[in-house]
């Protein structure tokens, strides 16, 4: 009832927009199918989407901006008769209604050249192509393993202050929000290593996040910004005060089970403070895009403790989880489109979205070649690939890469086509590895209106 | 003596060549001030992109553009490019905004003679720019029409045309057609500036026409609710501005 509540609230508010000459309405639809390349060709991704912006400007100095997505995404998930004669139809026909972004934003706010964004809104930082490691505002959304880099919007307070070329910009969050992590098979890709003994054997799992409380003192994240152009490059400082979004395991308490030597595991995962000093810059050097980024992290402590329980006694060890040292996650990237219309795009990336902590850091590369024709009509990526390498004095060990070709193709003004496949390959352990064998071909399409 | 009357001979030639030389860069002068003439315009555009079967597709956009250095283009059409943005500003500087990323992207020049979202103009063309300040003119032809000029690159200048071939209609100072050439010298594109009209004080196309003869497609841009000299501010040129909504 809450759902069709919700819905017809977004298409009366479609409708008022309608009639209210001042806001526009667009939006796309879009399928998106994924299958398996092994697994006899399970079909993995089933998703079909509507999503709408209104957007308008009420006067020179006021923007309005919202955007929806109404999603059916998923597979049937019934188990019982009862599943398939709900009124809702949600058990055969999963949906949902995502709030993505609702702000206002106001020009020249209470002196000139101070504009003012309130609202659930993206807030993006960095140079680096989809992967930015000071860019901690928004929370990871890692719903999509190959989307890496996405966020979703939050609740957000933010001014800019314009002077000339350079620009000052505060920001201020009060709501924490984790990340979305992936799901079913992908799971695995981020889930930790559990500080065991390897000989004990794991029968069953739980574990219990623990969010922070609700205090604004808890809760709140505040950002600032000073970015300019010097020297032909643009470059930005930047300083963020927050949470990591993804979880970090704390506490575990490992109880054995009715049949030895397996045990049944509670874990507790907590939300680490850090602050980030962050900086960043683009320019060229002899025609060729330069870009790089780095994120220097200072992590609280974090404490944790294991309590393995046997017939004998209680064993507890305490463990230090994260250290309250600082690490460096940096990215440098380049690009250059050859005369004969070839792009490629190479960056190098140390330190993925979930890595934490100096020893974690992995290197990573990766390289997208891409041709455009017949007036980008028709892109071609032969290939777009990840490599990671944890240690490079054992890469031939330990590697693993992701990836694949894609053509993309506009038949007609504002409808986009897309195939291609993402090919995991690995060996050792790392990102990657973990979810190798999950190769998988997509057929995307998206109209805009 | 005969030595004496070859060297003044050549001397003419060379000084007559000069002075083609210096008619024909004081005719480019006059070009740019011709079609940089209003302080800024305004305009709507409407790109209509042509291929060889003769199927189109649609760009509809809002330009400014301050003096002869500031240029602003906002895509207003087709819905998956709606939003995108161009700035082109002094010293070759040039951005691009994509509201898919939330972010100002910083053009790199290799980029700049690509083309720009499907069309036959490249970053480049679309630029605010100078045809003297990049290029060098040679007088080739004139008739009682028209000047043609020859305009090579000026060197350290870098352009992926070879050189420009350009008609200038001697009335009005307005180029009414360029032809582009590759490096190797084969043609490759052709401009045609129509239905050219006086605007207030100013000469103004209204319809400009780019032909890729190699991919057999063209591009033709229609520029409609045109208005000069706004007092548009220097504000609406930069990154602040370009990435404002609608």
């Amino acid at each position: 009832m809450k759902r069709i509540l919700s819905l017809a609230l977004v298409f009366g508010i479609c409708f008022v927009a309608w009639l209210e000459a001042q806001i526009t309405t667009s939006g796309y639809v879009q399928t998106y199918n994924r299958m398996r390349l092994q697994q006899n060709g399970k079909y993995t991704w089933n998703e079909n989407r509507l999503g709408l912006v209104w957007e308008g400007n009420f006067s020179d100095r006021v923007y309005v901006y919202s955007k929806v997505r109404l999603r059916a995404f998923g597979l049937p998930v019934v188990s019982q008769t009862a599943d398939l004669q709900r009124r809702e139809k949600d058990r055969v026909l999963p949906w949902t209604l995502e709030f993505r972004e609702a702000y206002v934003e106001v020009y020249d706010f209470l002196l000139p050249n101070l504009d003012l964004r309130v609202g659930r809104q993206r807030i993006a930082w960095g140079t680096g192509d989809g992967l930015n490691p000071t860019d901690n505002l928004n929370p990871d959304d890692l719903e999509d393993i190959f989307d890496f880099g996405r966020h979703f919007p939050t609740n957000a307070l933010m001014m800019t202050y314009y002077l000339n070329d350079l620009s000052l910009q505060m920001v201020y969050i009060p709501v924490f929000t984790p990340a979305i992590l992936p799901f079913g098979d992908w799971a695995e890709a981020f889930r930790a290593s559990m500080p065991v003994p390897p000989y004990l054997r794991i029968r069953s799992y739980q574990d219990r996040v623990l969010l922070p409380e609700n205090r604004l003192s808890q809760t709140s994240s505040f950002a600032a910004k000073v970015s300019g152009t010097l020297f032909s490059y643009d470059w930005s400082l930047s300083y963020y005060v927050g949470r990591d979004d993804l979880p970090i395991l704390t506490n575990l308490t490992l109880t054995p089970s009715e049949v030895p030597p397996a045990y049944d595991v509670q874990a507790e995962l907590v939300f680490p403070r850090f602050r980030v000093l962050g900086a960043d810059m683009a320019g060229e050097i002899m025609g060729v895009g330069i870009w790089a980024e780095a994120a220097l992290f200072f992590p609280d402590r974090i404490d944790g403790v294991l309590r393995i329980a046997s017939p004998a006694g209680t064993h507890v060890q305490k463990r230090q989880v994260l250290k309250d040292e600082p690490y460096l996650k940096f990215l440098i990237g380049a690009d250059y489109t050859f005369k004969n219309g070839w792009y490629i795009n190479g960056q190098f990336l140390r330190g993925f979205i979930h890595e934490r902590g100096r020893d974690e850091l992995v290197d990573y590369l990766l390289v997208r070649l891409e041709k455009r024709a017949w007036n980008d009509a028709l892109k071609i990526v032969p290939f777009g690939i990840a490599l990671a390498i944890p240690d490079w004095s054992r890469y031939r060990d330990n590697f693993g890469f992701a990836g694949g070709p894609q053509i993309s193709y506009h038949p007609v003004d504002a409808l986009e086509v897309s195939i291609g496949a993402f090919i995991i390959e690995g060996k050792g352990d790392n990102l990657f590895s973990k979810v190798k064998q999950l190769d998988e071909g997509f057929l995307k399409v998206t109209y805009s209106f | 003596m005969i030595r004496a009357i070859g060297v003044v001979m050549i001397l003419g030639l060379l000084l007559s060549g000069s002075l083609l030389a210096q008619d024909a860069n004081r005719i480019l002068s006059r070009v740019d001030s011709v079609i940089n003439a209003p302080k800024d315009q305004k305009a709507t555009m409407k790109m209509i992109l042509v291929d060889k079967q003769g199927n189109q597709k649609i760009r509809q956009a809002e330009f400014m553009q301050k003096g002869s250095e500031k240029r602003l283009l906002r895509f207003t059409a087709p819905a998956d490019q709606k939003g995108i943005a161009f700035l082109s500003l002094p010293n070759d500087v040039q951005y691009l905004y994509m509201p898919a990323f939330h972010k100002v992207r910083r053009i790199a020049s290799h980029v700049k003679n690509t083309k720009f979202a499907g069309t036959d103009f490249t970053y480049d063309d679309l630029s605010a720019f100078s045809y003297s300040r990049d290029f060098n003119a040679r007088l080739l032809e004139t008739n009682d029409q028209f000047w043609v000029l020859e305009l090579t690159p000026k060197p350290g200048v870098e352009k992926d045309y070879g050189k420009l071939k350009m008609w200038v209609r001697r009335d009005n100072y307005y180029p009414v057609k360029v032809e582009f050439y590759d490096p190797a010298g084969n043609l490759w594109k052709i401009m045609e500036r129509r239905q050219i009209t006086r605007v207030g004080n100013y000469w103004v196309a209204r319809e400009m026409e780019m032909q890729d003869l190699k991919e057999q497609h063209r591009t033709i841009i229609q520029l409609d609710d045109i208005s000069f000299d706004l007092n548009l501010p220097d504000k609406y040129f930069t990154r602040r501005y370009l990435k404002r909504g609608k």
